[in-house]
């Protein structure tokens, strides 16, 4: 389980975090999509403890991540497969591993078994291998320790279509032994094979979370009005789930009708409504990458 | 433009496929890494890299140079003061590095994301490195005196060098404290600039900068007699101290050991670890 509550982070003028709230739940895979630069390595460095907090709070297990004993064994990272000593072998970092965390050293042949490296590449120094080899490196670093949350920043780059399927395979597994797992990725068919619940952040801030189902049916209703927080107070009590619109209003998982008789005896003023199904995830996350695509272009 | 429903495709039919890790019998832990664990992985990793391995090569290759060189010229009759000195101080100017890299190979390899995530009392780790260089630092020590004296028994025996074994207790612990002191000023500074080559060229450069400082500015020259480590530090070698002497021996390893330490560990503490 991971908790993330109102957490911000600046950087000068820039807002790396804008109040993110999420959870992640044990026994489900949570996907965290975003265009790059929204913000959830941020995210992830903050929950790790690795990146200071600006205001809000992060826990792991119901513990900041630093009151937990002996982290490795509780929580799997991988937030940069290249952040591993180029002069080091595969082994060699598992094992370094393998001593801190005080678990079996023949785990490490274990691990390395798992994720594909062979005796041959593990023993070679980390600074000759490929980008996928790296991942597959991390992952087995992340396993090592037996933890029961994962937290995976862009785990599928550079494998190949086969290792992305395995890992899929693996982190559905992990999640169906009750695990908890984060991961995250600026795919969206990625994330959408894989996870059962979908936190979309843009720009530093969460602009839609869900159920995978939810979000990709893309129905209901949208509808903005002067006082959201009042109509989603309304709609709530009436049984009806809302969730946030990037461009700011409401999702309502009902019909238009519904939602307006809901305004009008909430008394709030409507300024749009609409039938939500022309407005699916997809295209809202077009929308978010659109503006860091063409800067990406420019640049 | 109306999107079609979709439905999730997730892969769960190939669950069954996926080969999962053990999972790991009994409680997870409920206390923290023990202090001696972290200390041991640290002495590790000084020494599994090929820079640390190649560091050492390299203090045992000066050695043993310095050691041929003693026996073979004017028939090995060196006192065994002189042999200490051969094995002592190839250490005391090379080990530092061994410090620095301890800490700086943290940063520019990344590996204190790994590092500070598995153990994320990040104090605890900086002083395990303080502990596992001075480890390295007393085995180093320990070796150099049985080297020297192995020697200059070797000397004795084979090439009939009159023995001379007199040596007074402060210049073993002068030559003791040369390398340790090194160590952890060598750990100081990468602490405090946790950049390899910055914190190499600084340590080195320190002692020449006070002596030309101190040949063009007599105001220099003053200061380098409390501050300067090497002038600080060779009393020791020498035989007795004044109370004078060791206050300036204090002062200095103040000021280029244990403040750098402080300094840096405050940072580290705080730092946004990239």
């Amino acid at each position: 389980m991971i908790t993330v509550d109102h957490l911000t982070k600046r950087y000068g003028a820039f807002t790396a975090l804008d109040d993110v709230s999420f959870v992640a739940r044990p026994g489900r895979v949570t996907g965290f999509l975003g265009p790059n630069g929204a913000g959830k390595t941020t995210a992830m460095r903050v929950v790790a403890g690795l990146t200071p907090a600006g205001g809000g709070s992060a826990t792991v297990l119901g513990r900041p991540y630093a009151a937990l004993p002996n982290p490795g064994r509780h929580v799997g990272l991988l937030l940069d497969a290249s952040a591993q000593h180029a002069g080091r072998t595969g082994r060699e970092v598992l094992t370094l591993g393998a001593v801190l965390t005080g678990v079996d050293r023949r785990r490490v042949g274990a691990m390395l078994d798992l994720v594909g490296l062979s005796e041959k590449e593990a023993n070679r120094r980390v600074r000759n291998y490929s980008l996928g080899m790296r991942q597959r490196l991390g992952i087995a670093h992340a396993l090592l320790a037996d933890p029961e949350v994962l937290i995976l920043d862009e785990p599928a780059n550079g494998l190949d279509p086969a290792g992305i399927r395995w890992m899929r395979d693996l982190l559905r597994g992990f999640a169906a032994r009750g695990g908890t797992v984060l991961l995250s990725s600026h795919l969206l068919n990625e994330i959408e094979r894989v996870a059962d619940d979908i936190i979309v952040i843009g720009n530093g801030k969460v602009v839609a979370h869900g159920t995978t189902e939810e979000l990709l049916a893309g129905s209901g209703t949208v509808v903005r009005s002067t006082d959201d927080r009042a109509l989603e107070g309304a709609l709530r009590a009436g049984g009806v789930s809302t969730t946030g619109v990037a461009t700011g209003g409401l999702l309502a998982e009902t019909d238009p009708e519904t939602v307006g008789r809901v305004a009008l005896a909430a008394g709030v003023v409507l300024r749009e409504l609409r039938s939500g199904d022309e407005r699916g995830l997809e295209e809202m996350f077009l929308d978010l990458t659109a503006a860091s695509a063409r800067e990406e272009v420019a640049a | 433009m109306s999107t079609t429903t979709r439905t999730a495709v997730r892969d769960d039919a190939a669950l069954q496929h996926a080969r999962m890790p053990e999972p790991i019998p009994g409680e997870r832990p409920t206390r923290g890494i023990p202090f001696g664990r972290l200390v041991t992985v640290e002495l590790r990793k000084m020494l599994d890299t090929r820079a640390g391995r190649w560091l050492l090569i390299a203090v045992g290759v000066v050695i043993a140079a310095a050691l041929t060189i003693l026996f073979v010229q004017g028939g090995g009759d060196h006192p065994f003061g002189d042999y200490l000195q051969a094995t002592t101080m190839p250490m005391a100017i090379l080990l530092p590095v061994v410090g620095i890299m301890a800490v700086t190979s943290e940063w520019s390899q990344r590996t204190a994301l790994v590092t500070f995530t598995l153990e994320a009392r990040r104090t605890r780790v900086a002083w395990a490195k303080v502990v596992a260089a001075l480890a390295v630092g007393v085995v180093a020590v320990v070796f150099s005196f049985a080297l020297a004296a192995a020697a200059h028994a070797a000397a004795i025996g084979l090439r009939g060098a009159e023995g001379d074994w007199t040596f007074t207790w402060t210049a073993l612990l002068g030559a003791a404290g040369y390398v340790l002191l090194g160590l952890l000023q060598g750990l100081g500074f990468g602490m405090l600039l946790r950049n390899t080559p910055a914190a190499i060229v600084l340590y080195y450069v320190l002692p020449t900068g006070w002596s030309i400082l101190g040949s063009l500015w007599s105001q220099a020259e003053k200061a380098g007699e409390w501050l300067d480590l090497n002038r600080t530090m060779n009393p020791l070698f020498l035989g007795e101290l004044t109370g004078q002497q060791w206050a300036q021996l204090g002062t200095s390893v103040a000021v280029w050991v244990a403040l750098p330490l402080a300094v840096g560990m405050w940072w580290i503490t705080r730092a946004e670890v990239k």
